[in-house]
């Protein structure tokens, strides 16, 4: 994953919506307030642009000919895009708002939509997707030290923080005490942990996203 | 034909020549051998037993013998027995004593063989009444054989078929049900007859019925309707009941037929059908509606939102510092260019309307209720409401388009029968026609339901705007479209708790 050059990007907008009207009209608005906007016809540009990982939110309308803005949702959640989601559509449909709003949707905004609703949804999108990046982040970085761990490292690791004391990983492994507190100590020094604590709320983090 | 006339020859010789001569020659010869013995016991010539054989011969062997004896004897009597004796020859003093006997046995031999004859004639006459008795009896026996036989037959013809059969005197009162009607119903003869048999008829059909049934008994004629009757086991099915009157030789009704026949299978078919229908077309009519309403909304919605953006978007370029005039400009066309649009859409909403309501014709609009009433009869049953009629007669043809002024009377009813849904009684729809001047139609249609509350009456007609959970607020507005197009009114008047009337109008054009 290439998300170390993310963080210093500018989060956009990005519309998706087949209305040049509506897209040129959102254009226009964000544009007037600073906010970087990137407009796509359909889904499928969309998608086929997607994966470059960028900050910012998606912007799109619920009503999409080729492919409806659920089954867009359903599409990107398969792909691994956690990019968050306002919706706009010109009609309140309950069903579907319910069914995009447990799928992840930040907003449901119904046409036409006030400007303070918009800017809202969008700086709390933001507000999310930022989260989110910073989140990965530690997790990527986590993760990268996880690399630099040896094997016998990380089988020490995984018994220190099932929360074993020396003497019994010693037993386990077939190891003397003396050597289990080396690994130990060489291990909370790759990890950057600065306890035992540290380290545990380490592991229970990857092993959370790993489920993910 | 030689034969024949040989035969009754020789028959009528035996009959008046044969039996006559033996006959009287029988009696003769028995007087005149007893008379010879007997002929010296008296002083005078002995006569009588020769009288006696002239009475015999007339009463056994008729006239003619009755003559022939007489002739036998007075021979007998002048050559034997008057003197001077074994000689034809009478002398003077015998003469008159001769006579008088001959006189005395020819009227003996009369009397006594007509006596004889009108004897036979009486017992032929009797034997002839008898004949015929017996004869007239055995007919009747007969004939009565037949009758018996013929009703046996009906009666089993009756109860042979399916169907169920009933039979009422000229005041309608029942006397006679086959097994297959009391089987059904369940009852026996004694529990229907007369009024009593109304009894098996579903009580909201009672009244109905004892009305039609009085109205063709009063004019005599045929008497058919569709009613429902409760079974034996207390579930009601639907009977085409029809009855014949059977008239008498001068004209006058003698008794009334009646014949059920179940046609709830039928008649669920076709209720089944009829639903089938309604839901496709209220299907296709909500689809059609909403359909039409998200489309009309989602093409005004794509321009009103670019307005809106984009003026929010000027706001901000002129708010900006320093105010940005060209972008607010060029968003300021991009806001005319949207409202364009929009109007568009409007503009082609209307030219969608004006469309359809080009195909007018000269319509009968009390044909278009009439037509409506039937369309509604199985819904109406179904909702327990009755739907009345009141027409004017002689309404003049309008131009309309049938199709939709038939939307805006079944939009009205089905609103109305919504409207006495919760009520338990009184479930009167009422759809009227009149001519209102020369110029116009007036077309109302009345129901009892909870009327409507003054303060949202003068929403109804908007589009969106409805009181049912399940509506989507078009019918009316749409009702209301169609009669302006048509340039006609429509309005509304309400009593709470009296229910509403909607009229609206149709111009009338020479």
């Amino acid at each position: 994953m290439s998300a170390a050059s993310a963080g210093a990007t500018v989060p956009t907008v990005f519309i998706v919506d087949d209305d040049d009207a509506i897209c040129d009209g959102l254009c226009n608005l964000l544009e007037s307030v600073g906010i970087d906007a990137e407009r796509f016809g359909s889904a499928e540009a969309f998608l086929a642009r997607s994966l470059e990982d960028r900050p910012g939110c998606l912007l799109l309308d619920a009503r999409l000919p080729g492919m409806t803005g659920v089954e867009f949702q359903e599409r990107l959640i398969q792909a691994g895009t956690r990019i968050p989601i306002i919706f706009m559509t010109a009609h309140g449909d309950v069903p579907m708002v319910r069914k995009v709003m447990k799928a992840g949707a930040v907003e449901f905004l119904t046409k036409p939509f006030e400007k303070e609703e918009l800017l809202a949804a969008i700086h709390h999108a933001f507000a999310m997707d930022s989260a989110r990046r910073q989140e990965r982040r530690e997790l990527n970085a986590i993760q990268s030290r996880l690399d630099l761990l040896t094997p016998r490292e990380r089988e020490v690791m995984s018994l220190v923080t099932s929360g074993l004391l020396n003497k019994q990983i010693a037993a386990e492994l077939n190891l003397s005490e003396i050597t289990v507190k080396l690994h130990r100590r060489h291990l909370l020094d790759k990890m950057q942990a600065e306890s035992l604590a540290d380290l545990v709320k380490m592991a229970e983090r990857i092993r959370t996203t790993r489920t993910w | 034909m030689a034969a024949d006339s040989t035969q009754s020859f020789s028959h009528r010789m035996m009959e008046y020549v044969v039996r006559p001569c033996a006959t009287a020659g029988f009696f003769v010869l028995v007087a005149f051998l007893w008379t010879f013995p007997l002929q010296h016991l008296f002083a005078y010539p002995f006569l009588f037993l020769f009288l006696g054989a002239v009475m015999g011969s007339a009463w056994f062997g008729g006239r003619i013998a009755g003559l022939i004896s007489v002739l036998l004897s007075t021979a007998l009597i002048d050559f034997f027995f008057v003197p001077p004796f074994y000689s034809f020859h009478v002398n003077g003093v015998a003469q008159n004593y001769w006579a008088a006997f001959i006189v005395c046995a020819i009227a003996m031999s009369w009397v006594t063989s007509t006596q004889k004859r009108s004897e036979n004639a009486i017992k032929d006459a009797r034997d002839l009444l008898e004949q015929r008795v017996l004869e007239r009896t055995a007919e009747l026996q007969r004939s009565n054989a037949e009758i018996q036989e013929s009703e046996r037959r009906l009666r089993t013809l009756t109860e042979a078929i399916p169907q169920q059969i009933w039979s009422a005197g000229l005041d309608g009162r029942i006397d006679y049900c086959n097994n297959h009607l009391l089987e059904y119903v369940g009852y026996g003869i004694e529990d229907l007859k007369g009024e009593e048999f109304l009894r098996i008829l579903h009580p909201e059909d009672e009244q109905m019925f004892r009305e039609s049934w009085g109205k063709s008994r009063e004019l005599g004629r045929e008497f058919e309707g569709e009613w429902r009757v409760r079974g034996a086991d207390g579930t009601y099915r639907w009977f085409l009941i029809r009855s014949v009157p059977q008239m008498s030789p001068d004209g006058r009704i003698d008794r009334w037929y009646g014949t059920h026949i179940d046609i709830e299978e039928r008649r669920r078919a076709e209720q089944a059908l009829m639903q089938a229908q309604t839901e496709l077309s209220n299907l296709s009519h909500r689809l059609g509606m909403g359909e039409l309403a998200a489309s009309i909304a989602h093409e005004l919605n794509q321009p009103l939102t670019a307005v809106v953006t984009n003026a929010y978007a000027c706001r901000e370029w002129l708010h900006a510092t320093p105010p940005n005039l060209d972008r607010a400009s060029s968003t300021a066309q991009k806001i005319i260019q949207e409202s364009k649009r929009a109007s568009d859409v409007v503009a082609r909403v209307r030219a969608l309307f004006r469309k359809e309501i080009d195909s007018r014709g000269a319509v009968d609009l009390n044909r278009l209720i009439q037509d409506l009433v039937r369309l509604l009869h199985d819904d109406a049953i179904r909702r327990r409401v009755s739907i009345h009629v009141d027409l004017a007669p002689d309404l003049p043809r309008v131009s309309v388009d049938p199709v939709q002024i038939q939307q805006v009377l079944l939009n009205l009813a089905t609103n109305g029968m919504d409207a006495m849904i919760l009520q338990e009684t009184h479930r009167d729809l009422l759809i009227g026609s009149r001519r209102n001047g020369a110029d116009e139609i007036q077309i109302h249609v009345r129901d009892h339901g909870a009327g409507i509350d003054p303060e949202i009456g003068g929403k109804i007609f908007d589009p969106f705007f409805t009181t049912k959970a399940e509506g989507i607020g078009m019918g009316l507005a749409i009702s209301r479209t169609i009669i302006e197009a048509h340039d006609g009114r429509i309005w509304m008047e309400s009593e709470t708790s009296r229910g509403s009337s909607f009229y609206f109008t149709i111009p009338v054009r020479s």
